[in-house]
């Protein structure tokens, strides 16, 4: 990326386990969050020079996704800079470039990220002020074919099964594998481990995805606290250092089923998923890492097919080669490639803005050697992938 | 008491037209790079475009299926329909690299096979004293008892 840039590491990380809470407000949430993520670096308020929240749509921020300067007038009112970035299910990942940015860039020295999120009961309302007419993809899918975000997954997941005969074991072996990893993982929502049998005896959604396939939502959140290098070595941790970290969006011609359309120009050449596959790629170049340095991939698996699909898209093995990892135990903890050692969303659900920083501070304990119970041995190098609403993709490499 | 008559239309204004008996999906080209979007855009979306300027167009009305799905639960309130039942939604490549997701009909849920010759058709979704009946587009097997 070359000019002048400092190093940035991540000093504290903190997260509320995810689940459903509802005698907590969600500025609740954000200032536990907060608390344990000041706690682990050893630092308090009067240390944070700028606060970068992930903005939601569904509660706090008083209406204008106002989310970090909610967070400072009711904990710290100091003048810092308070940013409020969207990405939606992405937001968490944007937050942490912008707040990356703010330090590297030599502007500030300790600043914070924050994704706090608490989801609607039920589905999820379209947004006050959408048109009811054609020009609004999210109106024209409910109305003329009442497509639901599982059947955008589920298509991708059957032309899978027709490119490359997976079958409906491997898929549920893929929840099931979700879950023995969140079964030590406090901050997990769903630690019960579960079985092949158990997953395709739940009801099916939408073919082929059973229930036990799709992630559902959650209420959770997310803080970290990055800096620099003098302040790093005052936490006492093993140095987490920012090695790779962009965001991005989507390419005309991707074939990906984007949410909420009901069209797609494919183009030969594009990549599927480009979005979350051209931020990977950008921070890999910027880290000077390929794939097969990564020791732990932190990634979004809204359904069983992501999990299967992603790391081929990424370029870590061959198309169709996600099945044999899979069956032959390779993605396991301590695997070949270790996905998900959390639990991923499957077993955590998905508290959408708040989803993003959360996998980096697993990336953060993974690193340290601190991820009791679910911990991935020797790991020196992950990544997180994420994908959001609007052709969002955000990927950071954290490195020690 | 006189029940009052309304004629049967897209569920969404714009969605098709009825050409000469066939159903058409309506939606936009490219007079510059000739890419086809549905439903009809603002722009043309391909970012090496320099012109940009798009002009309503038909779409092909038939094409083969690339992938479907179930849908085993009924859609949140947005969506009407009259007798629901699980019904499968399909992605149709309609060629010129446009795919185009619809609701499949007239075929057995387990009879989908991925790469079937499809075509368009419009059928009443639901019906309304107040608004009359609803159509919307749908992809037909191009093949057999349901052709003509
Ligand atoms: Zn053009």
């Amino acid at each position: 990326m070359g000019g002048m840039t400092r190093s940035v590491y991540v000093l504290g990380a903190g997260a509320h386990p995810w689940g459903k809470w509802p005698d907590k407000t969600q500025l609740q949430l954000a200032h536990e969050a907060m608390n344990l993520a000041l706690g682990d670096a050893s630092l308090a308020w009067p240390d944070i020079q700028g606060l970068v929240a992930a903005s939601s749509r569904f509660e706090g921020g008083m209406g204008w996704g106002l989310h970090a300067n909610e967070v400072v007038q009711s904990v710290a009112e100091q003048g810092i800079p308070c940013i409020n970035v969207g990405g939606a299910c992405a937001a968490g990942a944007v937050a942490f470039q912008t707040a990356y940015a703010l330090i590297a860039s030599g502007q500030h020295d300790v600043v914070a990220v924050l994704g706090a999120e608490r989801m609607p009961k039920g589905f999820i309302p379209r947004p006050p002020g959408s048109p009811d007419d054609i020009s609004d993809s999210d109106y024209l899918r409910w109305v003329a074919m009442g497509a639901t975000n599982p059947a955008y997954w589920a298509i991708e997941a059957n032309r899978r099964k027709y490119d490359f005969g997976t079958s409906d074991e491997t898929l549920a072996r893929a929840t099931v594998m979700m879950r023995n990893n969140a079964s030590g993982n406090r901050l997990a929502r769903f630690r019960a481990a579960t079985s092949v049998e158990q997953v395709l005896a739940s009801p099916m959604v939408a073919d082929p995805l059973h229930l036990l396939e799709i992630c559902p939502v959650s209420d959770g959140a997310a803080a970290i606290i990055l800096g620099t290098e003098k302040y790093t070595r005052k936490t006492g941790h093993k140095p987490v250092e920012v090695a790779g970290c962009a965001i991005a969006t989507g390419d005309f011609g991707d074939p990906a089923r984007r949410i909420p359309t009901v069209s797609t120009n494919v183009l030969p050449n594009v990549s599927h998923t480009s979005e979350v596959v051209n931020a990977v790629n950008r921070a890999c170049e910027m880290a000077g890492i390929g794939p097969e340095d990564v020791d732990v991939l932190e990634m979004a698996d809204n359904t069983v097919w992501h999990l299967l699909s992603w790391p081929e898209l990424f370029g870590f093995y061959e198309p169709g080669q996600g099945d044999w990892m899979l069956d032959n135990g390779k993605l396991e903890i301590g695997g070949q490639l270790s996905v998900n050692p959390s639990g991923g969303f499957l077993s955590f659900g998905e508290a959408t803005t708040a989803q993003a920083v959360l996998q980096i501070c697993e990336l953060t304990w993974q690193l340290r050697g601190d991820a009791e119970g679910h911990q991935v041995p020797d790991a020196t190098i992950g990544m997180s992938a994420v994908l959001g609403l609007g052709a969002n993709g955000g990927s950071v490499i954290l490195k020690t | 008491m006189m029940a009052q008559q309304h004629a049967s239309t897209p569920v969404v204004e714009g969605l098709f037209e009825i050409v000469a008996g066939t159903p058409k999906l309506i939606g936009s080209r490219c007079q510059a790079c000739n890419n086809i979007y549905f439903p009809q855009s603002l722009s043309c979306r391909n970012p090496e475009c320099r012109d940009k300027s798009v002009e309503q167009t038909f779409l092909p009305h038939c094409g083969t299926l690339y992938s479907f799905t179930v849908q085993r639960y009924q859609p949140p309130p947005l969506f009407r329909m009259d007798h629901w039942s699980p019904y499968a939604l399909g992605l149709v490549d309609l060629g010129d690299g446009l795919q185009v997701m619809g609701m499949l009909t007239r075929i057995a849920l387990d009879e989908i096979i991925i790469g079937m010759a499809l075509k368009l058709v419009v059928e009443p979704l639901y019906s309304d004293a107040g608004i009359g009946e609803k159509l919307t587009y749908k992809f037909a097997s191009a093949e057999g008892a349901w052709a003509g």
